[in-house]
């Protein structure tokens, strides 16, 4: 442990080759002998708080862009080809020629409609997805999601429903559903006698979407191809590609090969207008969180104009002892990029402290309220999401720093403009 | 024949008050040698304050030239080497310690090692305020933070010295010893000295004796 005096030595030592200019900004901001500078102390809390709740904000919305983006990525793929106003008849020709692109890894065929579901009386209009079992889980994790029942037990004549479909319809595991598809309303219109299929509960997924656990179920290939009049045809394709390929790109490379009725997407573009509205979410609560430090820069600016005004006697000294304007100006320049900089630092820490603990003031707060039912029912999470993205962050820190330097800069354009005679005469 | 410390020839200033015209100064001449002691004496609003700037180039002339040992360079970087300035309202930096007053004149120069660091204590303890270093301006009296303003003003070593009514602010004992401190330490250290001053007795303590009145210096 180093000695007070071997302390003095090394403070001495960092201080003393400094330009004058940053030694007497740092002695500004930090008097000597003076216990607790309160100038620096609330400028730099405002810029920390700017910075934490940016990072806070842009966290969380981080976090629930990432959870969305990995549920449509789970339940579609990487890249999706479609039939163009046509369903895709050589499926197995498909899934052979989509082997030799490299980036892809698996292949999944799938069917998709709407039918008309009911379970004791209660009717619904749910979505339906044909899926492959023999590949569906190369591409799509869909074991992960299942809540109740088991993935195995799905065959030609079961049925898997979304768990808030279940709950409103009041089917359990081996229930039985009836389903009137588009076909058998065609066989309607031909006099025919229009029988429901009837299948059994075989299980109950939840993904944690709203509209995907309240109007999705799920069903063979084979039985969607049977319920739509399909034959062998599908409706699409999903594709896992490999982690580090572009799915745009992939995209692309197999659009290269389509015939001109197939087209291949990738989860973005398919998308495109929800992560659209997600990142113009985020844009705004940036935009509008960055104020905080434009406000707190403000209070920066305002107090080291007062400090110019105040300190006009010693700025004519500092010109009288030989300093240069451009001097005086950096040393009111340096007092803003350092309240900058410690403030983004403590920023920082307090942001990604709030983040640590977010889960247990969540709890405490739902505790509190009565409130964790109601939370878990409309946003479908009983852990907050955060992620920050590293270009988010380089953002967050080139904001803060650079809109606290630029505080400084009207105080020192006015300090580098004072004549020092003025100044000194102004006793 | 060395060059003169100092050599003021014709310097004249006009201010604009409004639409009036104020000649502070009307073509004044100093020379000024090396180790000599010069005492401007003269009403308030003479011009002696504005004398004072002028030859420590913060401010321009408005016709004649100033030279520092033959050279026109009367810059900021060559004024931190050359000359000294010692203030009536001494002008410390209230966030520095009184050796931090001192060695802020090193720091003009980058020049802040151990040998500039002795010499401030040195200066300091010359000034009589030797164990009063780490005291910051609002702990000291009048009269200490006049030593502090000299040590700081002679921490460069400078060739000149100018000192605008030193003793203005202290009584007439602290006054007393501050003159006769500056005029011993810019001896001791080789310095010229051109002190403004309204008292008579210290001005004549001098070497030399001038007046200011009406923008005119002339000798006594």
């Amino acid at each position: 442990m180093p000695s007070v005096s071997e302390l003095g030595a090394l403070r001495g030592e960092i201080l003393n080759p400094m330009p004058w200019s940053l030694y007497l900004a740092l002695k500004q901001l930090f008097p000597s002998g003076k216990r607790f500078p309160f100038f620096t102390a609330i400028s730099v809390l405002g810029v920390a708080l700017g910075v934490m709740l940016l990072i806070v904000s842009i966290s969380v919305m981080g976090g629930f862009g990432r959870e969305i983006r990995r549920m449509i990525i789970d339940t579609q793929g990487d890249v999706q080809i479609r039939g163009q106003g046509t369903t895709i008849n050589d499926v197995s020709g498909l899934l052979d020629a989509l082997k030799t692109v490299p980036e892809v890894v698996a292949a999944t065929p799938f069917a998709e409609g709407v039918v008309l579901l009911e379970h004791d009386r209660r009717p619904a209009f749910p979505a339906v997805q044909g899926v492959d079992l023999q590949r569906i889980e190369n591409v799509i994790p869909l074991r992960d999601y299942i809540v109740a029942g088991s993935l195995d037990e799905l065959d030609d004549d079961s049925v898997i429903l979304s768990s808030q479909l279940a709950r409103s319809l009041g089917a359990r595991i081996g229930s039985t559903v009836q389903i009137y598809s588009p076909l058998l309303l065609e066989k309607l219109k031909q006099d025919e006698v229009l029988l429901p299929r009837d299948l059994r509960v075989a299980g109950v997924f939840e993904i944690g979407h709203q509209q995907l656990d309240s109007s999705v179920v799920l069903v063979t290939l084979r039985l969607m191809q049977d319920l739509y009049g399909l034959g062998d045809s599908v409706h699409g394709v999903n594709l896992r590609i490999k982690p580090s390929a572009d799915p745009d790109l992939v995209a692309r490379k197999i659009n290269a090969g389509l015939p001109f009725n197939l087209r291949a997407g990738s989860w973005m573009e398919a998308n495109q207008d929800f992560l659209f509205v997600l990142q113009l979410e985020k844009n705004m609560i940036f935009f509008l969180l960055v104020f905080i430090i434009v406000v707190a820069a403000f209070s920066v600016t305002s107090s080291l104009l007062i400090a110019v005004v105040r300190k006009t006697r010693e700025i004519g000294l500092l010109g009288a002892l030989g300093a240069r304007p451009s001097q005086v100006a950096a040393c009111f320049c340096f007092q803003g990029l350092f309240i900058g900089v410690a403030g983004t630092l403590l920023g920082l820490a307090l942001g990604f402290g709030a983040l640590a603990v977010r889960n247990d003031a969540i709890e405490l707060f739902t505790r509190l309220t009565g409130s964790e039912e109601a939370l878990l029912r409309f946003y479908q999470f009983s852990n907050l999401p955060a992620y920050l993205a590293t270009s988010d962050l380089v953002l967050i820190i080139a904001c803060a720093v650079g809109i606290s330097t630029a505080a400084g800069l009207l105080p020192a354009w006015r300090a580098s403009r004072l004549n020092p005679v003025e100044a000194l005469r102004n006793e | 024949m060395s060059e003169p410390i100092l050599q003021a020839t014709g310097l004249s200033k006009t201010y604009l008050s409004g639409e009036r015209r104020l000649e502070v100064l009307r073509g004044v001449e100093l020379t000024v040698s090396a180790g000599e002691t010069v005492s401007i004496r003269g009403e308030s609003g003479s011009g002696k304050s504005t004398l004072l700037h002028l030859i420590a180039g913060l401010d321009k002339p408005d016709t004649g030239t100033l030279a520092w040992e033959g050279s026109a360079d009367t810059g900021a970087a060559r004024r931190a080497r050359f000359l000294g300035m010692v203030f009536q309202s001494f002008y410390l930096i209230p966030e520095l310690d009184a050796l931090g007053n001192v060695l802020m004149a090193a720091r003009m120069l980058g020049k802040v090692d151990a040998a500039a660091r002795a010499r401030a204590a040195s200066l300091l303890e010359r000034v009589g305020l030797a164990e009063r270093g780490h005291h910051l301006p609002a702990q000291l009296s009048g009269g200490e933070r006049q030593r502090v303003a000299i040590a700081r003003a002679l921490m460069n070593s400078p060739r000149l010295l100018l000192a605008d009514e030193p003793t203005g602010n202290l009584d007439e004992k602290t006054g007393e010893s501050i003159l006769e401190l500056l005029l011993s330490v810019a001896a001791e250290q080789g310095a010229a000295l051109v002190l403004v001053t309204h008292n008579p007795a210290h001005a004549a303590r001098a070497s030399r004796r001038m007046t200011m009145h009406a923008g005119v210096l002339s000798d006594v």
